[in-house]
């Protein structure tokens, strides 16, 4: 990896990262219309859990694998008490939940490093892929990832599942009166969700091969909505287009910074004002995102 | 024990001047307004650059209460009264209002700066044997409680103020009984968002400011909004002395870096137990 490909190749495996993310986002607003503001905390608690269990000398594999449970489980329980409530409510619910795990990463020095966060755990065939090609093969690792999580979204989408999700989405007392179980679909919805979520949780600590609570801030969730909405909700191919697009700007832009004359935190706030901007005129004329049909959203 | 209560206090009128604005939005406009800590935030920088200008502290208050009604009133102009002439949904409000968020937050970051910044207040202590009483502590609760027994008159008293709780109880019955419900809303958010301006600069006065100081007291916010039955003023004003009080005394038990937590779990207890609040209608 040498000259600009270095970069590139970094841009890609966050995008990659980053549409992992958002896709678990996708299946519960997009398609379920459920409202998680909270979901950085999925991504934070598969990682330590993976890096925990990893360091105490779980095989890696294995702690990957407990990581996702883990996650997916936390995930399903936190709907219970918000699933009889009103959306907003889920909101403030899932975002205090978010911001509580992080204070718990950050102050629970003995398990989670606290500030300093962990690092020495293992990496996927970590002794196999020479240092210096690392990147390159995460990059595959982490596109496959994506693709086989596309795939299997997309016949999800379409399977009975998926299209029950969707009546629930329209409307939820129809889907009741259908007789289906309503709260089983909006569990597992979020389950499903919260299992994509720590696995790219999961890939950025491997990337970083470290995992600190700086990583888990609410600012990495609403990456995740400005990704669904930019590409389109409900819309998976829209998502990964989203995410190419948001960190291709926020990449991109970090070209342009030494060509301005301003100090390095100042560009970077100029450019979250961009983003926060660009959330909020796309609510204004086209909250069907790039890829989106109108008639498909929640909102 | 009673210099936590103490404190507990003066956090709790802050953050009930603040939740008065979010319960107001949620009960006229029916949605969970993610932007109003940091317009709370942004008001209380306004209030420090005019503070320092002028040299003159209330001034500063003064101009923390009005930018912060400015920012409100042109949100509501420029993003939520185009939102609601094409039909959005509150949840289409909620997620715009994360990106009003976002915005207002790097606007005060790139104009102020990442460091924590301070009023230009000297505390005076008083002790009354074993109690401790700051200046400060005395000039926040003491504006705080003033300002929220006006509020009350207006509401109580006046047809602007029945028309915000008319409006807050049944928008359709409001409209329909011929109150301009625009004029309502206007109103709501100049009251709302300069009272939650004041909170930021009371808070400021009380720690220091920093740009995502709203953010954090967000969560305060919301629980004593929803503590207090949502959408309603007083029920705000009542759930922001408790939350304040809870997150203080808890530090008699629980270390301080959890403080804000508390908050969160009130919260989570009442949506479960009597998602309906204290003194709200039933959902």
């Amino acid at each position: 990896m040498e000259g600009i490909f270095p970069y590139i190749g970094t841009v890609l495996i966050m995008v990659g990262i980053y549409a992992l993310f958002a896709l678990g986002l996708n299946v519960q607003w997009g398609f379920a219309g459920l409202i998680n503001i909270g979901h950085v905390a999925f991504m934070a608690i598969g990682a330590y859990t993976m890096a925990i269990l990893n360091l105490q000398g779980v095989p890696l594999a294995l702690s990957i694998l407990i990581g996702l449970a883990l996650a997916g489980g936390v995930g399903a329980l936190l709907t219970l008490p918000a699933i009889r409530l009103k959306a907003d409510y889920l909101a403030i619910l899932t975002v205090g939940f978010s911001e509580i795990v992080r204070y718990v990463a950050l102050n629970e020095g003995w398990l989670t490093g606290g500030a300093q966060g962990l690092f020495g755990f293992d990496i996927p065939l970590g002794g196999v892929v020479p240092a210096e090609q690392y990147n390159l093969f995460l990059l595959g690792f982490v596109w496959v990832t994506v693709l086989i999580a596309f795939i299997l979204l997309q016949r999800l989408a379409k399977s009975p599942w998926g299209r029950v999700l969707k009546s629930i989405r329209e409307d939820e007392d129809v889907a009741r009166v259908l007789g289906k179980n309503v709260s089983r679909y909006k569990m597992q919805a979020f389950l499903l969700g919260s299992v994509l979520a720590s696995l790219a949780g999961m890939m950025l600590a491997f990337y970083h091969q470290y995992l600190g609570p700086g990583y888990y801030y609410p600012m990495e969730t609403f990456y995740a909505w400005i990704i669904v909405i930019l590409g389109g909700s409900a819309n998976n191919l829209g998502t990964l287009l989203g995410a190419l697009l948001l960190w291709g700007f926020l990449s991109g832009t970090r070209f342009l910074s030494p060509l301005v004359p301003l100090s390095a935190y100042t560009f970077s706030a100029l450019r979250m004002i961009l983003v926060g901007l660009l959330l909020i005129v796309l609510m204004l004329y086209r909250p069907q995102g790039v890829l989106g049909k109108k008639k498909e959203l929640t909102f | 024990m009673v210099n936590y209560v103490l404190s507990g206090i003066t956090l709790g009128c802050i953050i009930a001047l603040g939740a008065i604005g979010l319960t107001l939005a949620y009960g006229v406009l029916r949605f969970a307004n993610f932007s109003h800590g940091d317009t709370l935030a942004a008001g209380a920088y306004i209030g420090l650059f005019i503070s320092r200008v002028s040299g003159n502290l209330f001034l500063g208050a003064v101009g923390a209460i009005i930018g912060a009604a400015l920012i409100g009133l042109g949100l509501e102009k420029v993003v939520w009264r185009p939102l609601r002439g094409k039909g959005a949904s509150p949840i289409a409000m909620l997620i715009t209002a994360i990106g009003v968020a976002i915005l207002l937050r790097h606007v005060v970051m790139a104009i102020a700066g990442p460091t924590l910044q301070f009023y230009d207040v000297r505390a005076r202590m008083f002790f009354l044997g074993d109690i401790m009483i700051s200046s400060v502590q005395i000039i926040i609760i003491a504006t705080a409680v003033a300002v929220m027994l006006v509020f009350a008159y207006i509401l109580q008293r006046t047809k602007l103020g029945k028309a915000m709780r008319a409006t807050s109880d049944e928008p359709a019955l409001a409209k329909v009984s011929g109150i301009d419900v625009n004029r309502v809303i206007t109103w709501v958010w100049l009251i709302g968002t300069g009272l939650a301006g004041l909170g930021g600069f009371l808070y400021g006065l009380q720690t220091a400011l920093r740009p995502d100081m709203g953010f954090h007291l967000l969560f305060g916010m919301f629980a004593a909004s929803i503590l207090g039955g949502i959408g309603n003023p007083y029920g705000a004003m009542l759930g922001g002395i408790i939350i304040g009080l809870a997150q203080d005394l808890s530090l008699m038990v629980i270390p301080s870096q959890y403080k804000i937590a508390v908050g969160f779990v009130i919260m989570i207890i009442v949506l479960v137990v009597r998602p309906r609040g204290i003194l709200g209608k039933a959902v």
